[in-house]
C-alpha cells in the first residue's frame, strides 16, 4: 500500500514537472512572436526584400546626436512621430532636503520646454512626467536597486554621485559618454570641471552634475558672544590652518562649561558618509588610491577622527547618542535654538532653517522657520577646520547627478524598436534640465552651489533674481505652483549673498570615492563611530574593529588597502 | 465494463492531495531550492540577469565562515541569536504553560478576558506593537520606562536602555518584545489541551486529595507532553527565523544594531538593508540557518521523546 502511494506520488511529481516545463515554454513563445515583427514584417525596404514598386521610407529608429540641441530634439521628435508615438511618458525619482524640489521639477521644466519646441515645429508628440520623491537619498538608492531589474524604477534617477560606481557596474544606468562628448563644447564645458570626476567610472560618463555643495562649520554668533569670542577673523584663521579642531574643542568646552550652550558640537545622524568623512581629509588622510583603484583605510587619519569624536562625546560636548537623533525633532531644533556652539552642516541648511518649522518662538511658543535676517544674525560659517596645525581646512562635496536608467522609456510603446530613441530623448531632457536658469533656481532656493558658470552668473543678476522673486520667469505652470512657497521664503539678498560667500569653499573640496565597495566601507564607519560616541569602544579599539571587519570579508579586504598605523603619543586637544 | 479511473482510491487520493502538494511545492520547496542555488552565485544588487547563471561554488560559504570567525559584528550576531532564542524559547514555552494553567484553574468567565488580553500583542499589527515598545524603551525622557524610573527617583537622567546598557539592555528588549508575542501561542495550545483532558481524571485526583500542584505535576503536565513537544519545536523554529519586530526597533534606534541583530535579521540586512545588497551571501547565511533549524528541531523532537509518543500502545485497547 505504502509502496503504491509512493509510486503515485512520484507520478504526480513528474506530471507537475511536465506541466511546469510546458507552462515555461508557453510563456516564452509570445515573447518571441512580439519581437519577430520588428525584423520581418516591417515595411522598411532595408529589412525586407519586397519587390513592391511603391517603396516607402521606413521611419527612423534612431537619430545621431550632433551637439546642436534644437536640431537634435527636433530630429528625435520627428522620428518619434514618424513611428506613431504621440506621447512619451517618463518618471523621475529624486531625493533630498525639502527645498531641493528642482531635482524633480527640473525634469518637468525641461519636458515643458521641449514640448514647446516640438509644438512650434509642428511635431505632434508630448512628453509627460511623473515623479517619486523621498527625503533619504540612501533609501532611494536601495529602492532603485530593488526595482530597476523589475523595470519599476524611475527613468531619471537623481541621487548622490557616490552610487554611480555600483550602478554602472550592475548596468543599471546608461553609459552616456558619446553623447556627453557631443555636447561638451556647446553645454558641458561650462560646468565646473572637478565635478565631472565624480560622474565617471574609468573613462566613461554615467551621470551629469545636478548640483553640489559645501559643508561649512556653522558657529552660533550669540553663543560665541556669550563666551566673549570675537569671530571677525575666524574664517581667515581657518583658511590659513591656524584654527584647528583643537581650537574647536577648546571653544566648545568653554561654551558648555560657562553655561552658554547645552552642547559644544552637533552633527549629522545615521551615517558617517558624507559629513564625518571630512575628518579623514582634515587629518591629511585619503580614502581612495586612483592608481590601484582601491579604497584606502588611512589608519592614522581614521584614528584621529574617531579620537576627536570620542573626546567630544566623553566630555559631554557632543551627544553620545547623536547617531540616532531625529533630524526634525532634535538635530535642527538644537541648532536653530542656539543650544550648541558648533554644527557640522551643509550649505542647504541655510534655507532649510527658513522653510521648515524647526524653531520654537520663545514669544509665541509656536514652531516656525527662521527669518533670513535671523539666520544671518545668528550663524557664522567657516570651512571645516584642519585637524591639526600644519594641515589644511577642507570641505566635502557630494554632487548630485542626473542619472539615466538603462531601461529609460520602457513604459512607452514600441520600446524594443525605439529604445535608442527613448534613451537619447532622456539624455536631451537632462541636457535641457541643465539650463543655466533651472540650475540657478535650484541653487538659490535650496542653497546648493551651481554646477555651471552661467548659472552662477545669474545669481549675480539682480534683474533675474527680481523676476524669480515675482515668478515672472517663463516656467511651466506646474513648476511655478510647486516652487512658489519656497521661492517666497528663500529668494532674497541674504541667501544670494550666502551662496556667493560660500562658493570659495569649493576650492578646498574633496569627494568621497564612487567605488562600488565604498557603500560597504561607509556602513562599517557608521556603525563604528556610533559605538565610539557611546563610549562602547576606545578609538584604538574602534580602529582595530574596522580593520578586523575589513579583513574578515575576503571581498572587502581585496578592495581596501590598509595603510599606516595608530600614531603613538598623539594627543588631543 | 470499462473502469472509471477516477473511481480508484489511489487516483482519488492523488487528486485530493494535489492542491496541497502544489502549495507546498510553490511556496516551500521551490523557494528553498532557489535559496540554495542563489547561495552558490555571486548574486547582488538584485541583478538576476548578470549573476543568476554565474556559479562561484562555495565562495559565499567561505566568506560567511571568514566573517563568523573574524568579524566581531558577525560573531556578536551569533551570540545574540543564541541568547535570544534560548531565553525567549524558555519564556514562550514555560510562560505559555503557566498562563494556560492559571487560566485552567480560574473561573471560565474571568479567564476568557484574561486570555484575550494576552492575545493582544499577537493581534496588534507589527508596526503598531513595535511603536508601543519604541515609546516604552525610548532612550530619552519621552520613554515611558525612563519617565517612570525618574519620577520614582530610581534614575536621575534618562538611560538609553537598548543602546547603552550592553549587552543585556538590547537583549532584554528584543526578548521581552518577542516574548510577549510568543507566549500567547503556547497559552492557546496548552489551554485547549488542558480543556480536552477527561474530567474523570481530574475528579479522581481531587477525590484522592491532590492539591493544585500535585494535579499539575502528576496529571496535567504528563498529559501535555505532546503539546509541549509541538510548542517547543514550533517556537524554536519561529524564533530562529523571526526578525520583523527586532528590525523595527533596530531601525528606529531603540536597540543597538550590534547587540540587537539576530541571524535572521542579519540575513535580511545583508540581502536588502545595506549600501551593498549581497543576496548571494545572504542566501548562504539563510541556508545555514535552515540547516541549524533542522538540526535543532530534530534534537528537540528526539529529546522530548517523539518516537516514544507515536509508538503503538502495548496490550489491547
Amino acid at each position: 500500500m505504502a509502496g503504491n502511494t509512493t509510486k503515485y506520488a512520484i507520478i504526480g511529481i513528474i506530471i507537475i514537472i511536465i506541466i511546469a516545463i510546458g507552462a515555461y515554454y508557453a510563456t516564452q513563445k509570445p515573447a518571441q512572436t512580439t519581437t519577430t515583427p520588428t525584423t520581418t514584417s516591417s515595411p522598411s525596404p532595408t529589412t525586407t526584400s519586397s519587390p513592391s514598386p511603391t517603396t516607402t521610407t521606413a521611419p527612423p529608429k534612431t537619430v545621431e546626436l550632433t551637439g546642436d540641441f534644437n536640431k537634435d530634439i527636433i530630429a528625435v521628435g520627428k522620428a518619434l512621430e514618424a513611428n506613431g508615438i504621440s506621447e512619451v511618458k517618463f518618471t523621475v525619482w529624486a531625493a533630498g532636503d525639502p527645498n531641493s524640489v528642482m531635482r524633480i521639477y527640473g525634469i518637468y521644466e525641461a519636458a515643458h520646454r521641449i514640448n514647446k519646441i516640438w509644438a512650434d515645429n509642428g511635431i505632434n508628440v508630448k512628453i509627460t512626467v511623473n515623479k517619486y520623491w523621498i527625503s533619504d537619498f540612501n533609501q532611494l538608492y536601495q529602492e532603485y536597486l530593488s526595482k530597476q531589474p523589475l523595470g519599476q524604477a524611475g527613468d531619471f534617477f537623481v541621487d548622490s554621485y557616490v552610487f554611480i560606481g555600483s550602478l554602472a557596474k550592475e548596468g543599471y544606468i546608461l553609459d552616456i559618454t558619446p553623447w556627453v562628448n557631443k555636447y561638451w563644447d556647446s553645454v558641458f564645458s561650462d560646468f565646473y570641471k572637478p565635478l565631472w570626476q565624480g560622474m565617471k567610472v574609468g573613462d566613461k560618463y554615467y551621470g551629469i552634475p545636478q548640483d553640489t555643495e559645501a559643508r561649512p562649520l556653522y558657529i552660533r554668533k550669540d553663543v560665541a558672544k556669550c563666551i566673549g569670542w570675537d569671530l571677525s577673523n575666524v574664517a581667515d584663521l581657518v583658511k590659513e590652518g591656524k584654527f584647528t579642531w583643537k581650537d574647536v574643542y577648546e571653544k566648545a568646552k568653554e561654551a558648555v562649561s560657562k553655561g552658554c550652550s547645552e552642547w559644544g558640537l552637533i552633527h549629522r545622524k545615521g551615517s558617517a558618509h558624507p559629513d564625518l568623512i571630512q575628518f579623514i581629509y582634515a587629518f591629511g588622510g585619503k580614502l581612495y588610491d586612483p592608481e590601484k583603484d582601491k579604497l584606502v583605510l588611512d589608519v592614522p587619519a581614521v584614528y584621529k577622527w574617531l579620537y576627536v569624536e570620542w573626546k567630544f562625546a566623553q566630555d559631554g560636548l557632543l551627544p553620545k547618542d547623536i547617531m540616532s537623533w531625529d533630524w526634525a525633532k532634535q538635530i535642527h531644533p538644537t541648532i536653530v535654538e542656539g543650544k550648541t556652539l558648533f554644527d557640522i552642516g551643509g550649505t542647504w541648511y541655510w534655507t532649510e532653517w527658513q522653510t521648515k518649522d524647526y524653531y520654537t518662538d520663545p514669544n509665541t511658543g509656536e514652531k516656525r522657520g527662521l527669518k533670513p535676517e535671523e539666520v544671518k544674525e545668528w550663524f557664522y560659517y567657516t570651512l571645516f577646520p584642519a585637524g591639526e596645525e600644519g594641515l589644511k581646512p577642507v570641505t566635502l562635496s557630494q554632487p548630485f547627478a542626473w542619472m539615466i536608467n538603462s531601461r529609460a522609456g520602457e513604459q512607452n510603446p514600441k520600446y524594443d524598436e525605439l529604445k535608442d530613441l527613448y534613451h537619447k530623448l532622456a539624455f536631451l531632457i537632462v541636457v535641457k534640465a541643465s539650463d543655466p536658469d533651472i540650475n540657478a533656481i535650484h541653487s538659490v532656493i535650496s542653497a546648493h552651489v551651481p554646477v555651471r558658470k552661467k548659472a552662477t552668473e545669474l545669481l549675480y543678476d539682480k534683474d533675474w533674481i527680481n523676476k524669480l522673486v515675482n515668478l515672472q520667469l517663463d516656467l511651466a505652470p506646474e513648476v511655478k505652483d510647486n516652487i512658489k512657497d519656497i521661492v517666497a521664503t528663500t529668494v532674497n539678498e541674504i541667501n544670494v549673498e550666502f551662496l556667493a560667500n560660500v562658493s570659495y569653499m569649493l576650492d578646498y573640496t574633496h569627494m568621497a570615492p564612487n567605488h562600488p565597495k565604498y557603500p560597504a566601507l561607509a556602513d562599517i564607519f557608521a556603525e563604528t563611530v556610533d559605538q565610539v560616541l557611546r563610549g562602547q569602544m576606545t578609538p584604538e579599539e574602534a580602529v582595530q574593529h574596522i580593520i578586523s571587519r575589513i579583513q574578515a570579508d575576503p571581498e572587502l579586504s581585496q578592495a581596501v588597502e590598509i595603510v599606516g598605523e595608530i600614531p603613538g603619543g598623539w594627543q588631543f586637544p | 465494463m470499462k473502469k472509471n479511473i477516477f473511481s480508484t482510491n489511489k487516483v482519488q487520493l492523488l487528486i485530493f492531495l494535489l492542491p496541497a502538494f502544489l502549495i507546498v511545492l510553490l511556496f516551500y520547496i521551490i523557494p528553498i531550492i532557489i535559496t540554495v542555488y542563489v547561495s552558490f552565485t555571486p548574486m547582488r544588487n538584485w541583478n538576476i540577469d548578470k549573476y543568476f547563471n554565474v556559479i562561484v561554488g562555495l565562495q559565499n560559504y567561505n566568506r560567511l565562515f571568514s566573517l563568523i570567525t573574524r568579524d566581531p559584528v558577525a560573531r556578536q550576531v551569533v551570540m545574540n541569536t543564541v541568547v535570544f532564542v534560548a531565553i525567549t524559547l524558555a519564556i514562550n514555552v514555560l510562560g505559555g504553560l503557566g498562563l494556560a494553567l492559571a487560566n485552567f484553574f480560574i473561573d471560565e468567565r474571568v479567564s476568557t478576558g484574561f486570555r484575550t488580553l494576552w492575545l493582544l500583542p499577537r493581534m496588534t499589527p507589527i508596526a503598531v506593537y513595535g511603536l508601543l515598545w519604541y515609546y516604552f524603551f525610548h532612550g530619552s525622557s519621552i520613554g515611558m520606562l525612563n519617565s517612570i524610573a525618574m519620577s520614582l527617583g530610581l534614575i536621575k537622567k534618562p538611560i538609553a536602555w537598548g543602546q547603552e546598557v550592553i549587552p543585556w539592555g538590547p537583549w532584554s528588549i528584543i526578548i521581552i518584545v518577542n516574548g510577549f508575542v510568543g507566549v500567547s501561542f503556547g497559552m492557546v495550545i496548552f489551554y485547549s489541551a488542558l480543556k480536552s483532558i477527561p474530567r474523570e481524571l481530574i475528579i479522581a485526583a481531587r477525590v484522592d486529595g491532590a492539591s493544585n500542584w500535585k494535579l499539575t505535576t502528576n496529571i496535567l503536565i504528563p498529559l501535555l507532553r505532546w503539546h509541549l513537544l509541538f510548542v517547543t519545536t514550533w517556537q524554536l523554529l519561529s524564533l530562529l527565523t523571526t526578525y520583523a519586530h527586532t528590525f523595527l526597533l533596530v531601525e528606529w534606534g531603540v536597540v543597538s544594531r550590534t547587540y540587537g541583530q539576530t541571524w535572521a535579521l542579519y540575513v535580511f540586512n545583508t540581502a536588502f538593508g545595506r549600501g551593498e545588497q549581497d543576496q548571494g551571501l545572504a542566501a548562504a547565511a539563510a541556508v545555514i540557518l535552515v540547516i541549524f533549524g533542522a538540526i535543532l528541531g530534530w534534537i528537540t523532537v528526539r529529546a522530548l521523546g517523539f518516537n516514544k509518543m507515536i509508538t503503538k500502545p502495548k496490550g489491547d485497547i
